[in-house]
């Protein structure tokens, strides 16, 4: 059974009618113009999947999604579920652009590279690898989302203090705005013609256009990668070492400070003290460079009352970062993003609150950057099982007011005065709301 | 729809009393213009400014800005934001009148933090007191550009400025955490908070660059460095253009930041080589340049003097900073008639430079910051030098260089007085495409003028190309056109290559024309933006290339 000749797989049921019916058998009969039956799959009622093969095919599913008012949901490689609610009474085309997944064009010369947006992070890191360039110092597990997804939807983990936050080595982009129309940004290292316009596209999970590929910046693969672990006298004293060696421009390739709790769900007894505090680092580039960072973090850590520690505890760190091993313990279930000078306060504030709701909470800060970092902690009973249920509530939301009051950002935060002008860009870009509707804003 | 000026002032005053409102012809006259060149071909005839506007206000409070947005948006009047009125791009012209606001009264450092390495600032503060006050406190911006004295923190974010630091520190645009902006419809909106962590488009960057169409800049939230441990500049030599692009490249891919990156071509060399910027006496520009900084303190010097008014041919020369007892063939070619034939002139100055300056193309490097990691990364950049085959000059030139660094914008006027005029064309491309960029262009301009170029602001993927060109015509209307088809031939070159059309200067009027061909259909994105900040059309219009409203208001 072809797609066109179910247009409203699952829906209405036998003998009742679908007033829908003749519009969806027009969109699809529109779309089997355009694509493949294969690539057209029916999901539930009145929604379909769509695999267009090219940026073209894009274009045309777009326009044709636009004439029949039908919703438009992008999916990544998805490593998200799809949302299916918030569409009301439209078709839905879940729009899957995992055709697109080549490489267009390596330029070795500028370090940049033209990918389509279905491309995996991860399938981008096997064409890079033996020419000895990388995407850059992110975590490898954000690699396995596509390359589209990655830019169009924000998460506090796709930044490293030595390359910056992901959408930083976005140069340009293509994408198909609501109307059909495929726009590219022009390629140069910096400019002064306007506002940035691939900024508009970057997290905005496809509300204002299609991401059908990118201009990226790669790096060349370091000389030498260095690894060092120290212990801190405390949470407090590690996020002062690392400061410190910040300001004498430090650049690591990968830092994490493990609080005592998490490094013994980690490394088990032994390795700290209650109180003191675990970290991690991996400095990366020239090797005079790679060691001049490692140095300055032991000097700062030296400078803040810490001590070296047994270099394994960092190689097993990096070890089970780029594989895919999980690590012992219940994972993170909390995450909240904070500047500099708030980090302290959001990790102890979150800590305590949770300590208060009853619950163990064991907990790392990662992911630093100019704009600080991000305090990842796991909820845990008294034998350091993750809390489950109306205890797990408990904690969480103790957790998230002591967050917010703290200064913190949790994930999905948005600045919501900015909403009426995002809601005004919307309606001039797509006049009929097809393009993901419900996201970011209703 | 017709202005009444004496309502339009009622409502000004309203806002601001009556002190900090002028519908005088003297200040209309002045906010009418900034130092686009080719403005300067009127004033050089005495002309009156045209377009002007019909009142100027000094707001002192973000409170006030939104308050005389709404005024002027009740009375259907634009509104054209100011700052220094060091603009080289024609961006403050009120093409359609209106009411111009000097934020130059909004000058707070509201708080300089630490722990964030995060200051606050209003966008009227001048560009040396910003720097001056936070040397004092032992942190810098690092944002020096060469109109660092002329101009303000609100137009750099406004026009996506870049400082002769950027190389280490960025353009403007990439050290800002927050604005505070003024939208068309009044409104104020704060776009602060770690993009990475919020969803939705990135507002801050939406909004850098916008000149003055979409909102007005009150204050920023703008990343500060710690002052400079260590502070490493020599000079370097390379054989050409070609070689000496290939290493910055190299050092730049490596992860290296050195602060500044500038190489000089052939002519831009030459030229320098007896006395324009890095040499070792000028007797001919010394008294208008700016002086050296302040060596105690580390910040900058004060304010240079105007400089002396000066006629006749030999102004173009004396830009070009040839002193006296430098070669008398070449000063004679640099006369306004042989301006009149630039391609003999820059195949004539190209064979002279390449006879005198047979040593080749020169480099001023420099790398400041924590003193550790900047002298290990000086060692791997002077290495990378060498493998390149380039000469080390020693200290000297980088010192020079340093010195005087702010000079080269005073000794224009000169130029405009003896009748010739002087400007720059800054672009952009990766690396790929760089070379490529710079022929073209030179190609393009040198059908109409004297051109030299340097390469500064390097990237990892990419260079900008600094082009300086000097031409003459016999009157106004003449000097306009070979003005207009320099501009329309070098910036359709850039766009023919893969280049853009503007690295840091910005857009204006000058660059309007050619904002379709940059952005081709993304340009849709602009429009949409520009109707969801502004609805009614009335901020800067005609600036960005974003089309005008239909204005028929009485000039004042």
């Amino acid at each position: 059974m072809t797609a066109v000749d179910a247009p409203s797989a699952g829906g209405g049921g036998p003998g009742v009618p679908d007033p829908h019916d003749a519009a969806d058998r027009a969109l699809l009969a529109a779309l089997a113009a355009v694509i493949d039956d294969d690539h057209i799959v029916p999901l539930a009622a009145r929604a379909w999947r769509v695999e267009p093969g090219a940026a073209g095919e894009v274009a045309e599913v777009v326009r044709l999604a636009n004439e029949h008012r039908a919703a438009l949901l992008p999916v990544g490689a998805g490593t998200r579920a799809p949302r299916l609610k918030g569409t009301g009474e439209r078709a839905r085309l879940h729009l899957a652009l995992t055709r697109l997944d080549q490489v267009v064009h390596l330029d070795e010369t500028s370090l940049l590279c033209h990918v389509q947006a279905g491309l995996t992070g991860s399938g981008l890191e096997r064409v890079l690898t033996p020419r000895g360039l990388s995407l850059g110092d992110y975590p490898p597990s954000i690699l396995g989302s596509t390359i589209g997804g990655l830019i169009a939807v924000r998460t506090p983990g796709k930044s490293s203090a030595r390359h910056g936050f992901l959408e930083d080595a976005v140069v340009g982009v293509s994408a198909v705005l609501a109307d059909g129309r495929t726009i590219h940004t022009r390629i140069a290292p910096r400019r002064a013609t306007g506002p940035d316009l691939a900024r508009a596209l970057c997290g905005s999970e496809g509300t204002l256009g299609v991401i059908t590929g990118a201009v990226l910046r790669v790096h060349q693969r370091p000389d030498s990668r260095l690894l060092a672990a120290f212990v801190l006298p405390s949470m407090d004293a590690a996020l002062a070492a690392v400061y410190l060696a910040l300001r004498e421009e430090a650049t690591p390739a990968g830092l994490r400070l493990l609080d005592a709790e998490d490094a013994r769900s980690w490394y088990g007894d032994g390795v700290l003290a209650p109180g003191e505090a675990l970290m991690v680092a991996a400095t990366a580039g020239a090797t005079d460079l790679a060691a001049c960072d490692r140095d300055l973090i032991a000097s700062a850590v030296a400078a803040e009352g810490g001590r070296a520690a047994d270099v394994a505890l960092a190689e097993q760190w990096w070890k089970r970062r780029h594989s895919s091993e999980s690590w012992p313990g219940p994972p993170p279930t909390f995450q909240v993003t904070a500047t500099p000078g708030r980090l302290r306060g959001a990790y102890h504030a979150v800590c305590g609150a949770a300590r208060n709701a009853g619950g163990f909470p064991r907990g790392h800060i990662s992911r630093f950057d100019a704009d600080g970092a991000v305090v990842f902690v796991a909820f845990c009973d008294g034998d350091g099982a993750p809390l489950t249920g109306a205890a797990a509530e408990r904690v969480r939301d103790a957790a998230i007011a002591a967050a917010r009051a703290a200064g913190g950002w949790l994930p999905g935060a948005r600045a919501l005065a900015l909403d009426p002008y995002l809601i005004a860009l919307r309606a001039q870009l797509d006049p009929h709301g097809i393009m993901n509707p419900g996201a970011l804003v209703a | 729809m017709a202005i009444d000026p004496d309502r339009l002032r009622r409502e000004l005053e309203a806002v601001v009393g009556p002190r900090r409102v002028s519908m005088r012809a003297a200040d209309l006259d002045t906010y009418a213009q900034d130092m686009w060149p080719r403005l300067l071909f009127a004033r050089r005839d005495g002309a009156p400014p045209s377009p002007r506007g019909h009142a100027v206000v000094w707001p002192e409070t973000v409170r006030e800005v939104a308050a005389v947005v709404k005024a002027a948006r009740g009375l259907g009047v634009p509104i054209i934001p100011y700052g220094g009125g060091s603009g080289v791009c024609g961006g403050v012209v009120p093409v359609h009148g209106g009411v111009t606001l000097d934020l130059k009264r909004m000058t707070a450092l509201r708080a300089v933090r630490a722990d964030e390495l995060i200051c606050d600032v209003e966008g009227g503060l001048s560009g040396e007191r910003f720097e001056r006050e936070l040397a004092r406190r032992g942190f810098t911006f690092g944002h020096f550009p060469s109109s660092i004295y002329c101009s303000t923190v609100g137009g750099w974010l406004a026009t996506r400025a870049a400082g002769q630091l950027s190389t280490k520190y960025g353009k403007v645009e990439d050290r800002v955490a927050g604005l505070t902006v003024v939208t068309g419809t009044g409104e104020v909106i704060d776009t602060d908070g770690p993009a990475r962590a919020l969803g939705g488009p990135n507002w801050t960057q939406l909004l850098l660059g916008s000149e003055g169409t979409l909102g007005i800049i009150t204050s920023a939230r703008l990343r500060l460095s710690p002052a400079p441990q260590l502070k490493l500049y020599r000079g370097f030599e390379v054989d050409s253009v070609a070689a000496g692009t290939e290493a910055i490249r190299r050092i730049l891919q490596r992860g290296l930041r050195p602060a500044v990156v500038r190489l000089y071509d052939e002519l831009d060399t030459f030229v320098n080589s007896l006395g324009g910027g890095h040499a070792e006496h000028d007797d001919a520009a010394g008294p208008h340049r700016a002086p050296a900084p302040e060596p105690g303190t580390g910040a900058l010097p004060h304010l240079p003097s105007a400089p002396r008014p000066d006629t006749g041919d030999g102004a173009v020369a004396r830009f070009l900073a040839l002193g006296k007892r430098k070669v008398a063939g070449l000063r004679r070619e640099l006369t306004s008639a042989a301006l009149a034939r630039p391609r003999l002139v820059n195949g004539v100055i190209g064979a002279i430079a390449e006879k005198v300056a047979r040593k080749g193309c020169r480099m001023v490097i420099g790398l400041e910051g924590a003193r550790i990691r900047t002298e290990i990364e000086a060692a791997l950049v002077y290495a990378e030098l060498e493998r390149a085959g380039a000469r080390d000059m020693g200290e000297e030139p980088g010192r020079a260089w340093l010195a005087h660094r702010y000079a080269v914008s005073y000794r224009m006027s000169p130029v405009f007085r003896s009748g010739a005029f002087v400007d720059t064309m800054e672009v952009a491309a990766s690396w790929a495409q760089l070379l490529d960029l710079y022929h073209s262009v030179r190609e393009a301009i040198g059908r109409h003028a004297v051109v030299m170029a340097h390469f500064s602001h390097a990237y990892p993927d990419g260079c900008s190309i600094y082009f300086t060109f000097i031409g003459q015509a016999d009157d106004r209307a003449g000097s306009e056109r070979l003005y207009d088809a320099i501009w329309r031939d070098g910036l359709e070159a850039a766009s023919r290559v893969g280049g853009t059309i503007s690295h840091h200067h910005g857009v204006g009027l000058l660059k309007g024309p050619h904002m379709r061909s940059e952005h081709r259909e993304a340009f849709a994105i602009l429009a949409g933006l520009k109707r969801a900040l502004d609805p009614d059309d009335l901020m800067n219009p005609g600036k960005l290339g974003l089309a005008a409203p239909r204005w028929t208001g009485a000039r004042p």
